[in-house]
């Protein structure tokens, strides 16, 4: 373990690293480098990623035939998928039928818009929101804040985020990257009390600073992990309970959900949900599970008196007409960021996205262009362990290697590379071209690992691959010679 | 043209549809023996005990005749003093808000005081609509008289489970709520509430009831 960095935070780079992911042109090659070179980061993302991972294997114990419900639960998402159009009909007319409003919006922009309009018009002062990814992906919170609406993350994990200026590193663990030093530090400042790094007592601050806001707050925001379309419901999973406050007190309510959350029915629920907490955190139930739709009834006290729902395209109608479609099953647990080799290495932040890891990967650079996040598919070891974590089957290791042929497909990849590959298969076709470069490439790499017998180091485009590993001299014959002079008497 | 007319007439494009589908498509069958954990009506309220208790809440069967006194104590134990009691049913029955007033405690129904008024309360006493045996949840349905607040606001939650509350899988939940009448919000609830955010480390109490004790009567 470095020593250097023992008396930095745990987060000291975290800033850096979103500078650098922020900036227009993302290297994914130097972010990650530097950060899989922080050892102490390195370890608690793995301590923190490797417990959920054990305990979800442990977890799908439980059930008769994992396999198979994941197979099922697959199904459903991509059937709901493959008719969107009619789900997305028969959710609007039964969010109408409770007495609900439902907006669809094109672009993050206009889901901004939409639930900005919606605040005045309540005369929403302030808000308060529970953890949700696409809020994240839209970054909803500073609209909020840049129209002089108080909102408030009401999730711990998000609070932390929200007071620290940070963003979150892991789709279920928002903090994973935080050390409780960090989040010590950071509630002094803000609340101005003596520092502790108890996180008992941390959380208790959190509970009584929130408490009056829940009391008081005119709007709630939650986001959502199913919509069901034969219901007009909303179901939303949590364990602190601050998303219940969001659909129990505030006099407006907002969902703000990705148009590829629906699923047909009711019951179907039964299996994400058998599916989900498992995934995620190897909880076999999450502690709370909201499913709602529509204002209170007369002569309710609690609940909203005005619901809404905001459906969010965003990019993902295009990604339904592609063959990447079955990449809008994930129901965001994150079990494929903890089981992947790299995310544990590198953590959330490296990957320059809201949405990390092999999944991240994926969907990134299908929101976001290939040409901004080229690099991303290749940030990973193709070993399948997201595969075999998903709770949905999405096959992440094919569509990451379909999305490494429409880099070499649309020229993204280097004129260097393009050169090199080209050479190579000018080679290949002619025997004597390949026995003349098979020739020359042995004599080099035998006269470069004279000395020691190693190849240490290679000039160009080869010194990428010994910058990592050496390679052993190649044997002075070829297996062409050796199999022309073998001995025939066999 | 409307927003909605755009997002949708995207998606129907990115499914290669010219119009709206007029035949509704046929979901994939619940493969019940993949799906079910639960295959049986007998021991529900053992079991649902059972997977409570893992959940961490605090589990006493008890007979009616015992239900106060059992109540009783544990309210001493835990220092509650003001008391929430939803307008059901169940409770009416039992005449647990009379007999609580009478103990001493300052016990009031949902439908006498306000939602900002709830704050105030130690403990919120609710029955509930369903208990699920696969997973130990407490299922309620809001209602005027069940207000899902009770069991949200106050620091702690007792709920009153009878034997007709029991459902053994989520199958037969979510079917069970498809078939009631409207559908209303409904929570699940599964122990009390918890946070691993700062360093995986578990902390039990963040923004719910830090308690929750179920009296299952017999």
């Amino acid at each position: 373990m470095s020593s250097t960095i023992g008396s930095e935070p745990l987060d000291a780079h975290s800033e850096a690293f979103l500078h650098e992911a922020a900036a227009s042109k993302f290297d994914f090659h130097s972010v990650s480098v530097k950060a899989a070179g922080d050892e102490r980061l390195k370890t608690a993302i793995n301590n923190a990623v490797l417990k959920q991972y054990t305990a979800r294997q442990l977890r799908l114990l439980d059930l008769p035939d994992a396999d198979r419900l994941r197979t099922l639960a697959g199904d459903i998402k991509q059937h709901a998928l493959d008719y969107l159009d009619y789900y997305l009909v028969q959710l609007q007319q039964n969010v109408r039928k409770n007495g609900g409003h439902l907006h669809f919006a094109c672009s993050g922009d206009e889901a901004k818009q939409i639930i900005l309009d919606i605040a005045k018009n309540a005369n929403c002062k302030s808000v308060i929101k529970s953890k949700s990814m696409v809020s994240e992906e839209i970054e909803l919170v500073h609209t909020f804040e840049a129209n002089g609406i108080n909102v408030v993350e009401t999730d711990l994990g998000e609070f932390i985020i929200q007071i620290g200026k940070d963003k979150p590193s892991h789709l279920v663990a928002p903090i994973v990257h935080k050390d409780r030093q960090s989040c010590g530090r950071l509630f002094s400042e803000y609340f101005g009390t003596p520092y502790t790094d108890d996180p008992q007592a941390l959380t208790m601050q959190a509970r009584k600073h929130m408490r009056d806001r829940f009391r008081t707050a005119d709007m709630g925001m939650t986001g959502g992990n199913f919509l069901v379309a034969e219901t007009g419901q909303v179901c939303v999973v949590e364990n602190e309970g601050n998303a219940r406050h969001s659909v129990t007190s505030p006099r407006v309510l907002v969902s703000l959900v990705g148009i590829e959350k629906v699923v047909p029915r009711l019951v179907d629920l039964a299996v994400m949900l058998k599916l989900l907490a498992r995934s995620a955190t190897g909880q076999p139930f999450t502690v709370y599970t909201n499913i709602f739709g529509g204002p209170r009834k007369p002569g309710q006290k609690d609940g909203p008196e005005e619901f809404h729902i905001v459906l969010l395209d965003n990019g993902r109608s295009e990604i339904l007409a592609g063959e990447y479609r079955e990449t809008l099953r994930c129901i965001r647990c994150g079990a494929c960021l903890n089981a992947c080799p790299v995310y544990r290495k590198i953590g959330g932040h490296a990957y320059g996205s809201v949405y990390p890891g092999p999944i991240g990967a994926l969907i990134t650079p299908l929101f976001q262009g290939l040409g901004n996040f080229k690099d991303l598919p290749q940030a990973s070891s193709l070993c399948g362990a997201c595969y075999e974590a998903c709770p949905v089957k999405i096959n992440i290791p094919q569509h990451l290697i379909n999305m490494r042929r429409d880099i070499v497909n649309s020229h993204l990849n280097g004129f260097l590379e393009r050169a090199i590959y080209r050479l190579w298969a000018w080679s290949l076709k002619s025997p004597l071209l390949y026995k003349l470069g098979s020739i020359m490439q042995k004599w080099e790499l035998r006269r470069r690992a004279k000395k020691t017998g190693w190849v240490k180091k290679m000039p160009m485009v080869g010194s990428g691959w010994t910058q990592i590993r050496d390679m052993p001299a190649p044997a002075r014959k070829t297996f062409h010679q050796m199999w022309a002079k073998r001995d025939h008497r066999n | 043209m409307s927003e909605s007319d755009t997002v949708l007439d995207r998606v129907r494009r990115a499914l290669g549809r010219t119009g709206p589908l007029l035949k509704p498509p046929t979901p994939p069958a619940i493969d019940e023996p993949i799906t079910r954990l639960v295959h049986t009506d007998i021991g529900l309220p053992e079991l649902f005990a059972r997977r409570a208790e893992e959940m961490k809440m605090h589990v006493d069967a008890v007979h009616p005749e015992e239900l106060f006194g059992g109540l009783v104590e544990f309210l001493k134990a835990n220092a509650c003093h003001s008391l929430v009691l939803t307008d059901s049913p169940l409770l009416e029955r039992l005449r647990l808000a009379e007999q609580l007033n009478a103990k001493g405690f300052e016990a009031r129904r949902w439908s006498e005081i306000t939602l900002d008024g709830l704050y105030q309360f130690d403990c919120g006493i609710t029955d509930v609509t369903y208990a699920a045996a696969e997973t130990g949840s407490l299922v309620i349905r809001s209602s005027a008289a069940h207000g899902p607040a009770v069991s949200l606001v106050p620091p702690i939650h007792v709920a009153i489970l009878e034997p007709k509350n029991f459902l053994p899988d989520l199958v037969d939940l979510f079917e069970r709520l498809k078939t009631d009448a409207d559908p209303a919000s409904v929570v699940m609830i599964t122990g009390p509430s918890k946070t691993s955010d700062i360093e995986m480390n578990l902390v039990v109490g963040v923004h719910g009831p830090c308690k929750v004790q179920l009296f299952i009567l017999q």
